[in-house]
């Protein structure tokens, strides 16, 4: 890496666990540097310690041990450091390094507002001069294409304008270094591209290094420079971009494991299980709304669905829970129409539904595992009678599913949030298919899991339907729709395109189809 | 038996409870030897039949923030509960129409169920128009004080209660400032602690062994996740905030009984509010609860205690010190996600 000095360096730094059993782990002698204009990702299934490094480089979290360099500027020990040799302090990095979390802090505000919030001008020192504020704000909106939108609420952007904006808003402080925790976790892959080619060619004119955490090895190509593996406890590896292909990055991530690729279906449809015609809902903002869906699920097959969660995924998800209603159309499961019923009747009558392990709304972190695995089963035998709960069958219940599902560490009365993202995704897996359910909804379940862990939730779904359920799986991601489809579908400007799935089928071709190049 | 508790407290916060505690009693007995010229010697009762009394009181409104916080639900309008159970208690004895009996009686369920009302009226609020609970038990606290202060109020005597211990029928010296016969104090403070008591048993039963219950801790902890598996959140909010008023609601009727000398009115702020410190200085747990209320029952019953409160600056103390664990526990009793997030929003929204 020579030639012209880096303005980021990373020198042997060991950030510390949590402390806590399924939390963090700790990341252990890293270094790596960051030339201006260059993307770094950090690649990292969810709890290895992303955040805490982005968190530990911008100077809010003191490290263990190592040092932080920022725009070549040694400044003697790391003081918050304890122990670090010849990087920034923590203080200047602070001042210096700009960090966009995962979740967008500010979504009240429309977008000129948030991008003149860290240095609106003033008129005479007192007032706003929104004249000379829109100027500026254009100007930087403009850098990222969203010139636009500068009198939309960002909470009515899609995700990818919000992420961008908020790249616009950052480099308006001038910072030495740009950090993004997970920026593409709620993008469709033609979104995150186009996200990564923007923030790069933001970041080459500007002259900023860029650090990227991330959970997809997509992320890195094109644009990434190098990719810092972190797994698990194991010493950290960074690998250069041109001389590693996706495929030797995705198996030195996962080196050694020699994770067995099933091959899913084909399955063949049996009964008709559901039934959508006419779906139509309007979408929130400037999110893609719903024109006219029609599909049908059988027994025994997967249908998958890939779209960008902001070109109508999320809107589906949601009619298909029950969050939503549709403004119109209708859902028929077994000949009943469910599109206006509550979320407990199409449970009660064969419906289940997997979501991303992330999600909030599966999964009671303070409760065991063995009261997370009756969550919305009690109101009928085994779990209950009478109005008591049945404390043997509940023991039982989860002693089977521990073992079945492998489900290793824990015990019924562990706590749901002492196990790590994976084993939780596992006892809400087991949750919902112990009782051979008809049809199964699942959204991205394997979503920021380790590829490990994926593999097994998929594989688990997919033996389910073998057992006869019918499966309506929702998925950002090509490759998940490919590796379980039966039937697929490409949602795109809210409408659905299908596509046979052949082994010609490739994911370049799902994502022209994503993001409507191929029409 | 293992009672639930809302908050995840460890030892760290019980050794700072009890520590509170401590300061608590020892600096109120400092204050009055040192600074009051109060004579130890003085006190020869440390135990009186009021602390029974006084106790089911605090155990009651402890179990008025404690059971609608177990479904998540901040219970400030504790005041106002405890207020218009005074009211409607006060108004039903002012009637004079079921005699003195009657009325006692008659006011204890009226004052629960005004109680209740309030409660409902907080979440219904709640629900309709997004007003989170905390500034509508405040505000509902304010409107109640100027009501309850215009009801005049006369003690009201609880029907006799019938004891067979010979003891009680003697009139018992040490509790001069009450005013209540022995075997009201006494026997009825016995009944209504029992009272307060099993309630806690059993709703401590009913949040681990029913489903209803279950449902209840699910909410409490989640909300998202409970309503997602289509338990009604609405309703449990409901219907936990009417138990809870229910309780503060009983707590303010119970004081028609008593005349102001009586020692829970030597409460170093308003009355409703002791619920929350001894909810808090319980740990959030049911059993706590109990232990405390009975701890600072017998503490507002030692005879300097009123002396020590009557003064400004050392009720402000008193008041500071019996607040001071919420900076603990409080944090501790959120939910799972996003706890500042979740807890002072109204509408769940991802």
């Amino acid at each position: 890496m020579g030639g012209k000095e880096a303005m980021l360096a990373v020198r042997d730094l060991t950030v510390a666990s949590d402390g806590k059993s399924g939390g963090n782990a700790a990341v252990r002698g890293l270094s790596f540097d960051v030339r201006p204009g260059e993307i770094h990702l950090v690649l990292g299934e969810r709890a290895t310690g992303k955040t805490r490094l982005l968190e530990t480089i911008a100077g809010l979290r003191a490290p263990e041990r190592g040092a932080v360099t920022v725009e070549g500027e040694g400044a003697g020990a790391d003081r918050r450091g304890g122990g670090g040799e010849g990087g920034t302090p923590a203080k200047a990095r602070r001042r210096r390094t700009a960090i966009i979390p995962r979740e967008t802090p500010v979504r009240h505000l429309k977008v000129i507002e948030r991008l003149l919030l860290h240095a609106t001008p003033r008129a005479a020192k007192l007032g706003i001069s929104w004249k000379r504020g829109r100027e500026e704000a254009a100007a930087l909106a403009a850098r990222v294409g969203l010139e636009s939108l500068l009198d939309v609420s960002c909470e009515a952007l899609r995700p990818v304008e919000r992420r961008l904006i908020e790249i616009a808003g950052s480099i308006r402080q001038k910072p030495a270094a740009l950090l993004l925790d997970e920026p593409t976790s709620k993008l469709g892959p033609h979104e995150a591209r186009h996200f990564l080619a923007t923030l790069h060619s933001v970041a080459r004119a500007e002259g900023i290094p860029v650090v990227i955490a991330t959970t997809w090895p997509r992320d890195a190509y094109p644009e990434g420079s190098a990719v810092t593996i972190l797994w698990r406890d194991a010493e950290p590896a960074t690998v250069s971009t041109a001389e590693c292909t996706e495929g030797a990055l995705v198996e030195r991530w996962t080196g050694g494991l020699d994770i067995q690729l099933i091959p899913s279906g084909p399955h063949v449809a049996g009964d008709p299980l559901v039934r959508a015609q006419g779906l139509i809902l309007k979408g929130r903002g400037r999110e893609t709304s719903l024109a006219g869906l029609d599909f049908e699920v059988g027994s025994g097959e997967v249908l998958a669905v890939v779209g960008a969660p902001a070109d109508g995924l999320d809107l589906l998800h949601d009619v298909l829970i029950g969050n939503r209603r549709p403004d119109s159309g209708s859902i028929l499961f077994l000949g009943k129409e469910i599109a206006h019923s509550p979320r407990r009747l199409r449970v009660e009558s064969g419906m289940t539904f997997v979501n991303p392990p992330i999600a909030r709304d599966q999964s009671v972190e303070g409760f065991t595992v063995e009261e997370n695995m009756i969550l919305g089963q009690t109101h009928a035998p085994p779990f209950a009678r009478r109005g008591s709960l049945r404390p043997e069958s509940i023991r039982g219940n989860c002693l089977r599913a521990l073992q079945d599902f492998e489900i290793t560490g824990a015990t019924p009365r562990t706590l749901l949030r002492d196990l790590g993202l994976g084993q939780r995704q596992r006892v809400i897996v087991a949750r919902e298919v112990i009782h051979n359910p008809r049809l199964l909804v699942v959204r991205s379940p394997g979503q920021g899991l380790s590829l490990e862990e994926q593999e097994y939730v998929r594989r688990t779904l997919i033996l389910q339907c073998e057992r006869g359920s019918g499966l309506l799986w929702l998925t950002e991601e090509p490759e998940e729709g490919m590796r379980v489809a039966d039937r697929m579908a490409v949602l795109t400007a809210g409408r659905l395109v299908w596509i046979p799935v052949t082994e010609t089928l490739t994911r370049e071709g799902i994502i022209a189809e994503m993001s409507g190049a191929a029409a | 038996m293992t009672l639930p508790g809302r908050a995840r407290a460890g030892r760290r916060e019980l050794f700072a409870n009890a520590l509170t505690l401590l300061v608590l009693i020892a600096g109120t007995h400092a204050v009055a030897v040192g600074a009051l010229d109060w004579n130890p010697s003085r006190w020869t009762a440390p135990w009186s039949g009021d602390v029974v009394l006084v106790a089911a009181g605090l155990v009651f409104l402890g179990l008025a923030f404690l059971v609608p916080l177990h479904a998540g639900m901040i219970n400030l309008g504790i005041h106002a509960e405890f207020l218009a159970g005074y009211s409607v208690g006060a108004l039903i004895v002012r009637g004079r129409v079921f005699g003195p009996a009657g009325e006692a009686g008659l006011g204890l369920v009226a004052g629960a169920l005004a109680g209740a009302l309030v409660g409902v009226v907080i979440s219904v609020l709640r629900r309709k128009f997004a007003v989170h609970e905390i500034l509508s038990g405040l505000l509902l606290g304010s409107v109640f004080v100027p009501i309850a202060r215009a009801i005049s109020v006369e003690r009201v005597t609880p029907p006799a209660l019938s004891i067979d211990l010979p003891a009680l029928t003697q009139p018992l010296r040490w509790v001069p400032g009450v005013g209540l016969a022995p075997n009201v104090v006494l026997g009825w403070g016995i009944l209504l602690l029992t009272f307060s008591l099993v309630a806690a048993v059993m709703f401590a039963n009913f949040l681990r062994t029913s489903v209803s219950g279950f449902e209840v801790r699910a909410t409490g902890s989640n909300p998202l996740a409970a309503g997602a598996v289509g338990t009604d959140v609405e309703g449990i909010h409901r219907s936990m905030m009417a138990l809870g008023g229910a309780f503060a609601g009983l707590t303010g009727a119970l004081q028609l009984w008593t005349s102001p000398a009586v020692a829970l009115e030597r409460w170093p702020f308003p009355l409703g509010f002791a619920g929350i410190a001894v909810a808090f200085l319980g740990l959030g747990s049911l059993r706590g609860a109990a232990i405390v209320a009975i701890i600072l029952a017998a503490w507002l019953n030692t005879p300097y205690v009123g002396t020590v409160l009557a003064n400004p600056s050392y009720g402000a103390a008193a008041a500071a010190l019996l607040l001071l664990p919420a900076l603990w526990v409080l944090p501790r009793t959120f939910p799972d996600f996003g706890a500042p997030r979740s807890i002072w929003r109204t509408r769940h929204r991802d």
